[in-house]
């Protein structure tokens, strides 16, 4: 917090939050935002709800809110549009930036459960619709002269989990 | 005749066989063979994207070694599909690291990437390798001026600097193929906003809101249907309009772009699988 208070006091926004980010892949532009607003002018799911303004997370990075932003779900919320970035006349790729968030978020056990159930499905079947896949479509993919073997590969997913999820995103 | 590998996604083969139906028709229909991709896996978009970057470089850069081992560059269907293999292209031509890190994954495989395929989402596929005069001259049954909405996809889109299909901002496309079939392409408010499709999995709600602002946008505007090119696209926008607040309101059909373009070329409604969508489209085929 102190941190938080001196960046604001100072006009400063480079807290070591930020600079953590600023080191991810995806995260190397954030201390270029000017703080304008355009994103959140642009943002859909900003129009639609009041919780989301991604501005505001940007400048929460900023000022060096780490806790606050790693446990939130908010990070979570953006669909990548890319709305904001074509918008931001800084260049600042917000998409990035909130996935470079959450990978630090997963690796400190931070992960929506919406998105932890998704993840463990990927990665237990190598894609994301084993189980919807029923007879009935395998007959309408058949009536249409399509090959009703789906024949998705397991054994890769199965070795990246082994490799990069040791656990944490895993039952 | 020019070959593509297919790489259909997840949500696509399940949820809308259709629409891999009729583009594998109306590619044929233009000169475009179509070879399925086997023993693939997710692209990785947005879930394993989110927590591991390096382990959706891998999903992704494994699809494009498949490729690379078949000779053919890719046909992706999805945007969220589309976007993820092109994002990957991009980094591994030019992060070394990473690419010997994904190498290292496919090698017990036999698989490597080496960068020498190219990904294609359809839109770019018709405008590229078929072009407007082709499909023009291709065109046996023309629609009689149906108005119509193009909703291109926000992945399929953005970011423009890696993608390469259309102006991010003024996309024309689907409006000009559609215009070439005969119909008049309707412009609307939020025309390249999302559709909500990728909030679905995360907060129903939010997604079902920002669908339906793209909805009554669409309404607004006073048409006949609306166009996609995207699976994920399609079934939001379908979806939406089953939603809570729908009663009573006249849903507004939604076609994918190779069912609408498929029948002007005088294939069938059935073997588009038109009789699929839930919303039946039923007056605009009549304005033919
Ligand atoms: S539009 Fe760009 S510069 Fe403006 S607040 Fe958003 S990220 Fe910062
Ligand atoms: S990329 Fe995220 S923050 Fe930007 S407009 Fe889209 S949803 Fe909003
Ligand atoms: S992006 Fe979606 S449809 Fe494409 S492979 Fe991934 S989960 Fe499946």
């Amino acid at each position: 917090m102190d941190e938080a208070k001196t960046a604001a006091n100072t006009h400063v926004p480079s807290s070591s939050f930020a600079k953590e980010i600023e080191a991810e892949p995806g995260g190397e532009d954030i201390a270029k935002c000017i703080q304008c607003g355009m994103c959140t002018a642009s943002c859909m799911v900003a129009s639609v709800t009041d919780k989301y303004r991604p501005r505001k997370l940007i400048q929460m990075i900023l000022l060096g809110l780490r806790e606050e932003v790693l446990s939130s779900d908010l990070p979570w919320l953006c669909m990548t549009c890319r709305m904001c970035e074509e918008r931001c006349q800084e260049d600042v790729n917000l998409a990035e930036i909130f996935h470079a968030v959450r990978e630090i978020a997963a690796r400190e056990g931070h992960i929506p459960p919406a998105f932890k159930n998704a993840i463990d499905v990927v990665l237990k079947d190598g894609w994301m619709l084993e189980d919807a896949y029923s007879d009935f479509i395998e007959d309408d993919r058949d009536d249409l002269g399509l090959d009703t073997e789906l024949s998705w590969n397991k054994k890769f997913v199965a070795k990246l989990k082994k490799k990069y999820f040791k656990g944490e995103s895993t039952k | 005749m020019k070959e593509f590998a297919l790489y259909a996604g997840c949500t696509t083969p399940v949820r809308l066989p259709a629409y891999e139906a009729s583009v594998t028709k109306v590619l044929e229909k233009l000169g475009v063979k179509l070879i399925p991709m086997k023993d693939v896996n997710c692209c990785g978009a947005q879930y394993i994207e989110s927590v591991s970057h390096t382990a959706f470089a891998a999903m992704s850069g494994r699809i494009l070694a498949i490729a690379e081992s078949m000779g053919r560059d890719i046909l992706a269907i999805c945007g969220a599909c589309s976007g993820s293999l092109k994002i990957v292209k991009h980094e591994l031509d030019n992060d070394e690291k990473l690419r010997a890190e994904v190498n290292a994954l496919l090698e017990d495989e036999g698989l490597k990437y080496t960068g020498t395929v190219e990904v294609k989402h359809l839109l770019q596929v018709f405008r590229e390798d078929i072009g407007y005069d082709a499909i023009k001259a291709a065109i046996v049954k023309p629609y009689n001026g149906v108005r119509l909405a193009a909703h291109y996809g926000c992945h399929v889109l953005r970011p423009p600097e890696i993608v390469h299909v259309d102006d991010p901002e003024n996309p024309t496309i689907i409006d000009r193929i559609v215009e070439i079939a005969g119909g008049v392409a309707v412009d609307y408010t939020g025309k390249t906003r999302c559709c909500g499709g990728p909030m679905l999995g995360i907060d129903e709600e939010l997604a079902g809101k920002i669908g339906t602002d793209k909805i009554d946008n669409i309404r607004a505007a006073n048409v006949d249907g609306i166009i996609t090119a995207c699976g994920f696209c399609d079934i939001q926008l379908t979806q939406v309009q089953f939603g809570d607040g729908t009663e009573g309101k006249e849903r507004i059909p939604v076609l994918q772009l190779t069912q609408f373009l498929g029948t002007a070329l005088g294939i069938d409604a059935e073997a588009l699988g038109i009789s699929l969508n839930k919303i039946s489209p039923e007056h605009i085929l009549a304005m033919q």
